[in-house]
């Protein structure tokens, strides 16, 4: 129980944070039960919201959502409240009662008390210029323009998750999925000794290169900032190609125009 | 990419708003306008891939035949509405002699606003982590030819995801994709946000179309207001609104800011207007929530459940209960298929 109270929290605050929406709803939701004559409309634009609110804190129901849905996106629950119509509807309420100018006046009003409250979404900082028609981020192109099709590669953190956006043709060692093996102090595994010889800021090149050479990375993508205990060639790849950002390497024994992807039939 | 967003354009609300004609005609919906019929025929479009792309990824079909297939169900939907010309003549000719009434200020910051989500939209980017998922299904669906049996972040074969798998939204722009021909990657971060924008927006002016019959000055504050609030939002990334100004293609999003307002339309309407056709629309916006996301299986017969089971204590009528479940059913049903596919 406490469990789910301190998601429910967690989700909710995180929901309505930063801006003076719940509020903001909730003064709405009360106007449009008080002041809407017609019942159908007081329940559906009123009531509705303040149900949705409810099955979401509700112990029994809560709990019940929770385990369907998970509890990772219980906060969708949070999607049922429609602050997009009973706001406005509420606001709509009251202007109303306005006629001629007055109500124009008080519309541009509500509309400046409106963005006040809430937090301009595009002004967010994860909003960039875009500088290409697939809108990923140009270092990644500069990356695929150079590297052949049909490959097999181990690349980057900052590349993984848009490389195959630009070239489906590229297949990834790993990819998102390994990003939880950033918590492991020594891999098992192939891939795992691979995945965190990746992260080392100075690469042992003779542990990193025969265990991407052993899973089939014709390619290597490294930022240019790594530095390398080694010589490349010594442990079977060279420098293929390089970028403002990227060097990239291949393995020594591959041909051009070869198919290296790894799992195709 | 302007000839490819325009035709793009064209396909989709050119084509859902025919297909709405027909599905108008069919539940004998008159006088409702050409919006209605757009967002009409969107909710039809999608509940028919639903129907069609569930089984097909089941019996792993090639992207190519659910091409042919799906193209071929939208065109003989689409060819219907041909057949009612009369009536988008008669809506033609009627906005034509009302246009003017909607010059109001409201209407004009609507529009404003809008222009200026769309052109921010256009030329920002806006570095979605999960698109290395959903975009590279598209992707993988055109290029690979299959539906779903490649582990879209690494190109690796796997066996499907079941989370995911009845709410294949990916492959509804992998579709155009193949039919305009550019690459998803682009259709998605460069083309949906011309389509997926105003089809939200449509539908708020459709609930203010109702809320506000008698009163247009105030139809066009209500759009402004909603509007303003998807622009304005808490909670990035978490309040299901605010997917619509940051990624509009993913398919989460349309399930928040499209499908579950337009549920609300429909139970609106059903409030007041008991005809079958209102809660047939319902279930078949339901069934298109259910392509959308996998949460939309759950959410849309929930959001529904709630509204008609207040509706029912409200007018002391069971029957809003009754047929509120009933245009449940395809989502129930998919909902009991889930569950045997995830344990």
């Amino acid at each position: 129980m406490q469990e789910f109270f301190e998601i429910a929290t967690t989700d909710f605050a995180a929901t309505f944070e930063g801006a003076w929406m719940l509020p903001l709803l909730l003064l709405s939701a009360g106007l449009i039960l008080w002041k809407e004559p017609d019942w159908t409309r007081k329940i559906l634009l009123g009531g509705l919201p303040l149900a949705a609110i409810f099955i979401y804190w509700f112990l029994p129901t809560g709990m019940l959502l929770m385990k369907l849905l998970g509890e990772n996106i219980y906060w969708r629950i949070l999607w049922l409240i429609l602050l997009a119509v009973t706001i406005p509807y509420a606001l709509c309420l009251l202007l109303r009662r306005c006629r001629g100018l007055r109500r124009q006046a008080a519309f541009l009003l509500c509309l400046v008390l409106l963005a006040l409250c809430g937090t301009p979404l595009l002004a967010s900082e994860e909003f960039l210029d875009s500088t290409n028609e697939y809108k990923i981020p140009q270092y990644v192109i500069d990356v695929c323009e150079l590297l052949p099709e049909n490959i097999h590669a181990v690349v980057s953190n900052r590349l993984l998750p848009y490389i195959r956006l630009y070239d489906t043709s590229i297949t990834l060692e790993y990819a998102r999925n390994a990003f939880v093996f950033v918590s492991l102090e020594e891999g098992r595994s192939d891939i795992e000794k691979l995945y965190l010889e990746m992260q080392e800021d100075e690469i042992d090149l003779s542990v990193l290169a025969p265990l991407a050479k052993s899973e089939g990375c014709t390619f290597i993508v490294l930022s240019n900032t790594r530095t390398y205990i080694g010589e490349w060639e010594d442990n079977g790849y060279t420098k293929y190609a390089s970028t403002d950002e990227f060097d990239i390497f291949v393995d020594m024994d591959y041909e051009e125009g070869e198919d290296t992807r790894k799992w195709i039939d | 990419m302007r000839l490819e967003i325009l035709q793009t354009s064209l396909l989709f609300f050119g084509g859902t708003c025919l297909s709405g004609y027909a599905v108008r005609r069919l539940l004998k919906l008159e006088k409702e306008g050409i919006l209605f019929s757009v967002a009409l025929g969107a909710f039809c479009w999608w509940a028919l891939m639903e129907l069609i792309l569930v089984p097909m990824t089941m019996r792993l079909a090639s992207f190519s035949s659910f091409t042919v297939i799906y193209s071929v169900a939208v065109a003989i939907f689409a060819l219907a509405g041909l057949f009612c010309w009369r009536d988008i003549l008669d809506d033609l000719r009627k906005f034509a002699g009302n246009w003017r009434q909607y010059l109001t200020l409201g209407h004009l910051a609507a529009l404003l606003l809008i222009v200026f989500e769309l052109w921010f939209i256009h030329h920002h980017m806006y570095l979605e982590w999960d698109d290395t998922y959903y975009v590279n299904l598209a992707n993988e669906a055109v290029s690979s030819d299959k539906i779903y049996w490649v582990y879209p972040e690494t190109g690796a074969q796997a066996d499907f995801d079941k989370r995911y798998v009845l709410s294949l939204w990916p492959i509804f722009y992998a579709w155009l994709s193949r039919l305009i021909g550019v690459v998803p990657t682009v259709m998605a971060h460069m083309i949906m946000p011309w389509l997926m924008i105003p089809l939200a927006y449509v539908v708020y002016v459709l609930i203010g179309r109702r809320l506000f019959e008698d009163d247009v000055q105030l139809q066009g504050m209500f759009l402004a207001f909603a509007v303003l609030i998807h622009l304005f939002m808490s909670g990035e990334h978490t309040t299901g609104l605010t997917f619509l100004a940051i990624t509009p293609w993913v398919g989460k999003g349309v399930l928040a800011a499209i499908i579950v307002p337009a549920l609300f339309y429909w139970i609106l309407r059903a409030a007041h207007d008991n005809g079958a056709g209102n809660w047939i629309l319902l279930g078949i916006t339901g069934l298109g929530g259910c392509l959308t996301s996998s949460v939309g299986i759950l959410l849309a017969p929930l959001f529904i459940g709630l509204s008609v089971f207040l509706l029912s204590l409200q007018k002391r009528q069971i029957r809003y209960l009754a047929y509120g479940i009933l245009s449940c059913l395809p989502c129930i049903l998919l909902g009991l298929y889930y569950i045997r596919l995830t344990h």
